[in-house]
């Protein structure tokens, strides 16, 4: 009985978003739950972090992913694999139209609106715009965690704050 | 219990410590400086002679002698202007239509142009506290356009990035203040996991030499086995398939190893023209 409720719990999928991380051959997920606290009656939130294995690197920090557990353990840490990205972060769609949203306005919209009063060339082109990642390590600091600088090395580390 | 009664008879503070570990206090850099704020473009010049903005747009000044032009130029006018001038140019670069000024990127831009001016500021006379607190609240304050800007919108993110020339680091997970013991621990650790890797890969190293005369040895005893089981007219049990596979690995590993033997020589070539 014990092992089956194990092995069912091993093929639920978990949905976490992934976060900044040191390691290269592994994605880290958040997964954000609630747990009851029987003493108070409350639920209160708590972030479980797991490795996961992602061969071909389709998540990226921030995306919102469904992650299983493998059926062995690849190493120590990397006990989980990346499924499929269901929301990639930053690039919104509306669910029930299917057309781009950028903050509560649809893309489409603002656009009209930049039409009506007379579009520059300095404007901003979706269409244009190449995908995420072109300024990653160059300006946009953002893969892996930021931390305190703690000593003069030669090659000094974007990452050191 | 043990531990209490050893360190007890047994004194560690005099003990010297045995890896040579230096360490070296980062220099403190003020926040408003352009490499912690991460503006990677110095703010934006103007030759002297540039008229004020709104002054400019006058029809008069078109055909004005020279004399009035000076006197509407920056360099009369002063750093006020020049300043207006500065926020303009960089939001020119990201708007969106003529009147826009209210849009997150027109808002960046000119936050970005403030702080610029406001680091010049800073450089010129350090001591102007007001300067520096208003700088430091616009850096906190498009640090967090931006970081809204990326939730909601990460390739127009990455666009005014490249179009203003700033840098953006997320936070870190903790702002823990410098200290030297926990440097001190970190630098250890790092030392420690140089040691270890250098180890392995050096046993690495010394297998994957092996592994070529291995598979010699191990292709010669396969042929020698099928050809005595041959002559002796015995079930066959080493396939050819098994000879290929070895054969095939072998080939892998010469091609491995050339490839290392010309980096060692790379390296050392390098090394020697270093020390002549």
């Amino acid at each position: 009985m014990a092992r089956n409720v194990a092995d069912a719990a091993r093929k639920f999928l978990l949905l976490g978003q992934c976060v900044p991380t040191v390691k290269q051959n592994a994605a880290k997920i958040r997964v954000k739950r609630l747990e009851l606290d029987e003493n108070l009656l409350m639920y209160f939130k708590k972030d479980e972090f797991f490795y996961c294995h992602d061969p071909s690197k389709i998540c990226k920090t921030g995306d919102i992913v469904l992650i299983q557990a493998l059926p062995h353990k690849l190493t120590k840490l990397i006990t989980h694999e990346v499924k499929e990205v269901v929301y990639p972060f930053g690039d919104v769609t509306d669910p029930v139209t299917g057309k781009k949203v950028a903050k509560e306005r649809y893309r489409e919209d603002i656009e009209a609106e930049t039409k009506l009063y007379g579009k520059l060339d300095s404007t901003f082109d979706y269409n244009k715009a190449p995908p995420r990642g072109w300024q990653e390590g160059k300006k946009d600091f953002t893969s892996k965690p930021t931390y305190t600088k703690f000593h003069v090395f030669d090659e000094n580390d974007p990452y050191a704050i | 219990m043990l531990r209490s009664v050893t360190s007890s008879i047994i004194q560690c503070r005099g003990i010297k410590h045995q890896v040579k570990i230096k360490w070296v206090r980062p220099e403190y850099v003020p926040s408003y400086k352009p490499e912690k704020s991460g503006d990677l473009e110095p703010i934006s010049s103007f030759p002297p002679d540039t008229l004020g903005k709104d002054y400019a747009l006058s029809e008069e000044i078109k055909d004005a002698p020279e004399a009035v032009k000076k006197i509407f130029s920056i360099a009369h006018l002063g750093q006020k202007e020049y300043n207006v001038l500065v926020k303009n140019d960089l939001m020119e670069r990201v708007k969106r239509h003529k009147y826009d000024d209210h849009t997150s990127e027109s808002r960046i831009a000119r936050i970005t142009g403030h702080i610029r001016c406001l680091q010049l500021t800073m450089e010129k006379y350090p001591k102007n506290v007001k300067a520096k607190q208003t700088c430091q609240e616009l850096i906190d304050r498009r640090k967090q356009l931006l970081k809204f800007l990326r939730q909601y919108d990460y390739k127009k993110f990455e666009w005014i990035l490249e179009k203003l020339n700033i840098e953006y680091k997320g936070h870190p997970e903790t702002y823990n203040k410098l200290s030297r013991k926990e440097s001190l621990r970190k630098l250890t650790e790092m030392h420690c996991d140089d040691i270890r890797n250098k180890k392995l890969n050096d046993y690495r190293n010394l297998l994957e030499s092996q592994q070529g005369p291995f598979l010699k040895e191990k292709l010669e005893a396969l042929k020698f086995i099928k050809s005595e089981q041959m002559e002796l007219q015995l079930p066959v049990t080493v396939t050819d398939q098994d000879i290929k596979k070895v054969d095939k690995q072998l080939e892998e590993w010469k091609i491995k190893d050339e490839i290392k033997q010309q980096a060692k020589k790379k390296k050392r070539s390098v090394l020697l023209e270093d020390s002549e």
